[in-house]
């Protein structure tokens, strides 16, 4: 290890940078959220706990919420198995392996906005593929105006995109399980599936976690795809907690409440990463 | 991609304006004033919305330009955007744009600082060096969405209001009409002048091809996806439930700035809309406008309440089917209405049809930011001066709707079928337009417009409401009391004195 | 994992495979196909394969040319994306160095790394309100310059954790012989070091691209008319007329194209990209 002051050089831009551009902001947001704000009349007074108390009491709110909490609920768990379950069956001796796997990972690279224009046409109920599928097996669904069915296809265009994100993760890491962990295995005759759940996911254990870390903290941020898809709708079945977040800062210019409603989400988030801190901190030994 | 046809499109469309726009009456003042050259070196910049109506502010933009020697600069944002850069722009005090295309619910907002963010243009209406335009042929309705507390603010340039369309040709077949009168026991009335009728003769033609074109037809057609505009169809549709003779209001009670939203009157019209939803196609829940205007046009769907837009496009035969098939009339109404001040209902011996001009009607106002005032003003005057009015009300491709007295057929107006027959219209489909959209604008009876600050909110807490009742979500009864609620919460937000003060205001109540 | 398999059980595999594939490709495939579909096909949802059930046509792409404008997205989203890129890289890179080379007593250098890292935590909409507010007092609101600003601050942590690990990957010993011959702190980095960590440099800018061009809700807020970038773009093309499957699949493919082609590029550092180092390839 070097010393010197060269590493203040280097390192001070981008501290500095960061230190800037989010302790000022998060500070400022906290602030607000104990003023009222109004369009035209700037900040306005200062209301204690009463912006917080008003979310509480909002069923707007509790739906936002209770529809992240689906979407996390459901969407995170299936992509971490579904990853899980593919990259177990990619990791073997196989030709023509590498095509797949790049086809795999695009994706992940989409716009949840481009993926929620395009989950219109692919969902449409009387013009879209999905439902024309569906007819040979005599059913129809209306997708977009049912707020379940609008949920489903929410869950169903977000597996599909991150799915591959805990696919190539995992793959890695079972690619890198050294041989000799399973040479005692198979002198065993265990089944493959004993080998898996005994000797490779053990493994991996770290690697999914961090997947699973990465992948909640993306899923709480989720607006992109839900805006564009039913931009919360039929009535406010599918609104989404930043999308009810945006609605309320940037359309109409609530800026309290906005404030409260985000700073909220943040307690939340930081109680499910706290869980994962300490193995982090291990990671970057 | 092909260059050449975008170069060509934008010469058709400015030899199109060109030719087309006759020439003005100038005074004498105005020959002086333009010979001064006074705007050389001005830019003036408009804000306005991505979307048809704002085609014209271009065109007319290039012939102002040479009139006046001054410069245009119209800049175009989504629907979505438009509120919140209009209101950047003026809190921040940057004054980047002169005008805004405005819509009507926007106004609230515009008079909620101290001193209001939009000019007066009174002086300048006076002031004979400007192009001149007759107050007098805007429509009662319509003026009262271009003032505030009585003065003039906007020019005039968009007329918006709801009226029904319906299938002409349809409800005239014999052969149906029999089966209808048979089934529901009196005459189909064409058109229909009560919302009993409609709801009839809606759900009498839901469900089964009576075009005959191997396809399932609809009673009718609307666009409900949250976040659009499909709570201006409810406001159309539940005006004459609780507007009468007896009671004006339809929003808040003036007194005291209690919301009405949730009055009996208001229930049975959300039940009756809940009812309307299941003579269209469910996927209506999820539909933007277009998708709504869509299957009128196509000719699978008897009735659709929406804007002058719809009958225009009609004509247009690479969009429609039923280009000489489309009849309209004003919005339907009621015998029996209830007063939500005095909570009663009573009962007229006569039909009370009540206008609406629901929507946007887009028009420019002046920021008070703007450095050139008089130059931004003689641009907006230019567009709305009669010539240049009825060329844009006759043409359907331009998204303006027609709303001055000139655009209308005898006996309320000077205009003649031919104009309209000139522009693609087909003859049939002219004159029970216009006339709707007469009614609809000279009827002493209006919904009014709710323009308050926070219209924005308001007007998106019905949406939620209407489109929580359509889905099903919420019982009519539950989505209006939940409208109520979130009607009071925003006002206590935004200060329940200013807000009935402005309100007062809006509607020119005296007390 | 070598394994004697069955031929029974390599046909499940296979097929477990080819679906999982499809499955994967068939919103792009039905994006392609749609926007080479001619008019009156837009709505028959049976006709899918060009030349078998219909004869293709770039009516579609004509018309978003030249009724459209995606030409202006598509350049503020190149421009913004890449500056931010290039900024990260050069931060970013420097401040990985600093913690992966250097001795750091009162902070320790894994403790800085998860600081850095807790930015991804933060919730963007958190920030949302503060950096609006900014942006409007610096009238930089519908700016490139603004949009970089705030991407940078996101996409910094990718930046500076993933390079610090690939830093650590490389031998120390070489950098140790060029300081001993007299090169200075700066040139070890920028000669020695930052050579030998180009494809993880690559890796990174094509993650941080691809975030930054993907990136919704500060888009939405920040721009419109001017810079607005393709998300942007994107939402507001729904609003016009009826939902013409093969115009939204033009817009569609123009949107996510760039990324996703530029990260078929790149599958080796892909991983170790993703995770901020904890898991390598």
């Amino acid at each position: 290890m070097r010393k010197g002051y060269m590493k203040f050089v280097f390192l001070l831009p981008a501290v500095v940078w960061v230190l800037i551009f989010t302790i000022y902001p998060l500070i400022d947001s906290l602030r607000l959220s104990f003023f009222t704000y109004r369009l035209g009349m700037g900040v306005g007074e200062f209301v204690g706990f009463q912006n917080f108390i008003d979310l509480f009491k909002s069923p707007d709110y509790w739906n936002a919420f209770r529809v992240m909490l689906i979407y996390v609920c459901v969407a995170v768990p299936v992509e971490m198995a579904l990853g899980l379950g593919f990259a177990w069956v990619f990791a073997r001796e196989l030709k023509g392996k590498a095509v797949f796997r790049t086809i795999f990972t695009s994706p992940l690279f989409t716009t949840g906005v481009a993926v929620g224009y395009l989950g219109v046409t692919m969902f449409h109920e009387t013009g879209g593929p999905i439902n024309y599928f569906l007819s040979f097996f005599g059913t129809q669904v209306p997708w977009l105006s049912t707020g379940f069915w609008a949920t489903v296809a929410i869950l169903l265009l977000d597996i599909w995109r991150w799915t591959p994100f805990a696919f190539i993760i995992l793959l890695a890491a079972i690619q890198s399980v050294p041989e000799e962990m399973y040479e005692a295995a198979s002198l065993d005759t265990a089944s493959e599936f004993q080998i898996f759940r005994y000797i490779t996911f053990p493994s991996i254990l770290p690697a999914f976690t961090i997947a699973l870390l990465l992948r909640l903290i993306e899923a709480f941020k989720q607006f992109g795809l839900v805006f564009s898809l039913t931009e919360g709708g039929p009535g406010r079945t599918t609104e989404i907690y930043c999308v009810l977040n945006y609605r309320t800062s940037i359309k109409y210019f609530d800026f309290g409440h906005g404030s409260a409603m985000a700073f909220l989400l943040l307690l939340i988030v930081m109680i499910v990463v706290v869980q994962f801190f300490g193995r982090m901190r291990k990671i970057y030994e | 991609m092909s260059w050449k046809k975008v170069v060509g499109l934008i010469v058709a469309f400015s030899l199109l304006g060109l030719t087309c726009v006759s020439a003005y009456e100038m005074t004498p003042e105005r020959k002086a004033w333009l010979a001064t050259n006074p705007y050389k070196g001005v830019t003036v910049r408009i804000l306005t919305l991505k979307a048809t109506v704002s085609q014209p502010l271009f065109i007319l933009g290039r012939k102002w330009e040479k009139e006046t020697g001054g410069k245009v600069e119209v800049v175009e944002v989504p629907l979505a955007a438009f509120h919140q850069k209009i209101f950047t722009d003026l809190i921040t005090g940057m004054g980047e744009y002169d005008a805004f295309l405005t819509a009507s619910w926007y106004y609230g907002d515009y008079f909620s600082a101290v001193e209001p963010y939009i000019i007066p243009i009174e002086k300048f209406m006076k002031d004979p060096r400007f192009p001149q335009w007759d107050p007098d042929t805007v429509l009662p309705a319509i003026k009262k969405l271009l003032t505030w507390g009585g003065k003039w603010y906007g020019i005039p340039n968009d007329n918006d209001g709801q009226v029904l369309y319906y299938r002409e040709d349809i409800l005239t077949n014999p052969e149906y009409r029999k089966r209808f009168k048979a089934e529901f026991g009196y005459d189909l009335p064409v058109p229909p002048k009560t919302t009993d009728q409609f709801l009839d003769i809606a759900k009498f033609f839901n469900g089964w091809d009576w075009d005959k074109d191997g396809k399932v037809d609809y009673g009718l057609s609307m666009h409900l996806k949250v976040g659009e505009q499909a709570m201006f169809h409810y406001a159309s549709w539940a005006a004459c439930y609780v507007i009468s003779p007896d009671n004006p209001y339809f929003w808040f009670n003036p007194e005291n700035m209690e919301p009405l939203i949730n009055s009996e009157g208001h229930l049975k019209a959300m039940e009756d809309m809940v009812e309307m939803v299941n003579y269209g196609p469910r996927a209506m829940l999820a539909w933007t406008l277009g998708e709504g205007w869509d299957l009128f046009l196509k000719g699978d769907a008897i009735f659709c309440f929406t804007w002058g837009d719809l009958g225009a496009l009609a004509q247009d035969p690479k969009e429609s089917r039923v280009k000489g098939k489309v009849g309209a009339t004003p919005m339907p109404g009621r015998y029996e209405v209830y007063n939500p001040i005095k909570k009663v209902w009573k009962k007229y011996d006569k039909v009370i049809q009540v206008g609406n001009t629901t929507g946007g009607s887009w028009h420019p106002v002046i920021s008070r930011y703007s450095k050139h005032p008089e130059a931004t003003y003689d641009y907006c005057a230019f567009m709305a001066v009669k010539e240049n009015a009825f060329w844009n009300f006759t043409r359907g491709w331009t998204g303006v709707d027609p709303g001055r007295t000139f655009a209308f057929l005898p006996p309320y107006g000077t205009a003649s079928i031919e104009d309209y027959v000139e522009q693609g219209w087909d003859p049939h489909d002219v004159k029970p337009y216009t006339d709707a959209y007469y009614i609809d604008f000279t009827n002493p009876l209006q919904i009014l417009y709710l323009r308050i600050p926070g219209g924005e909110e308001y007007w998106r807490a019905l949406d939620f409401a209407l489109g929580k009742a359509a889905s099903g979500e919420l019982s009519p009864e539950e989505a209006l009391d939940e409208c109520y609620k979130d009607f009071v919460r925003i006002t206590n937000r935004l200060g329940k004195e200013r807000q009935l003060k402005l309100f007062r205001e809006s509607v020119g109540y005296k007390g | 994992m070598k394994q004697k398999e069955g031929s029974i059980k390599r046909v499940f595999i296979w097929i477990i495979i080819i679906a999982g594939t499809l499955w994967m490709l068939f919103p792009f495939y039905w994006a392609v196909s749609n926007s080479i579909k001619p008019k009156i096909e837009t709505f028959n949802p049976g006709s899918l394969f060009p030349y078998i059930n219909f004869q293709p046509s770039l009516w579609a792409w004509d018309k978003v040319f030249t009724q459209g404008d995606p030409i202006k997205p598509l350049i503020n989203s190149a421009v913004v994306s890449t500056a931010t890129t290039a900024i990260v890289l050069v931060i970013g890179t420097m401040a990985a160095y600093a913690l992966a080379r250097y001795r750091w007593n009162i902070i320790k250098s894994k403790d800085l790394t998860v600081w850095f890292l807790s930015q991804r935590v933060l919730p963007p909409v958190v920030v949302l309100i503060p950096f609006f507010i900014i942006m409007m007092k610096l009238h930089l609101l519908d700016t490139w310059r603004g949009l970089v600003l705030v991407y940078v601050t996101f996409n910094l942590p990718f930046g500076v954790v993933i390079m610090r690990e690939m830093f650590r990957d490389i031998p120390v010993e070489l950098e140790e012989a060029a300081l001993i011959d007299g090169a200075s702190d700066w040139q070890a980095f920028t000669r020695v070091s930052l050579p030998l960590a180009v494809n993880g440099l690559i890796a990174t800018a094509i993650i941080v691209f691809a975030f930054a061009w993907n990136e919704a809700l500060f888009a939405l807020t920040l721009t419109s008319a001017k810079a607005g970038t393709m998300p942007v773009y994107i939402l507001s093309a729904r609003s016009t007329r009826g939902v013409l499957f093969n115009v939204a699949s033009v817009n569609t493919l123009l949107a996510i194209a760039p990324p996703v082609l530029l990260a078929l590029t790149i599958q080796r550092y892909l991983v170790r990209g993703l995770t901020f180092g904890a898991v390598k390839e």
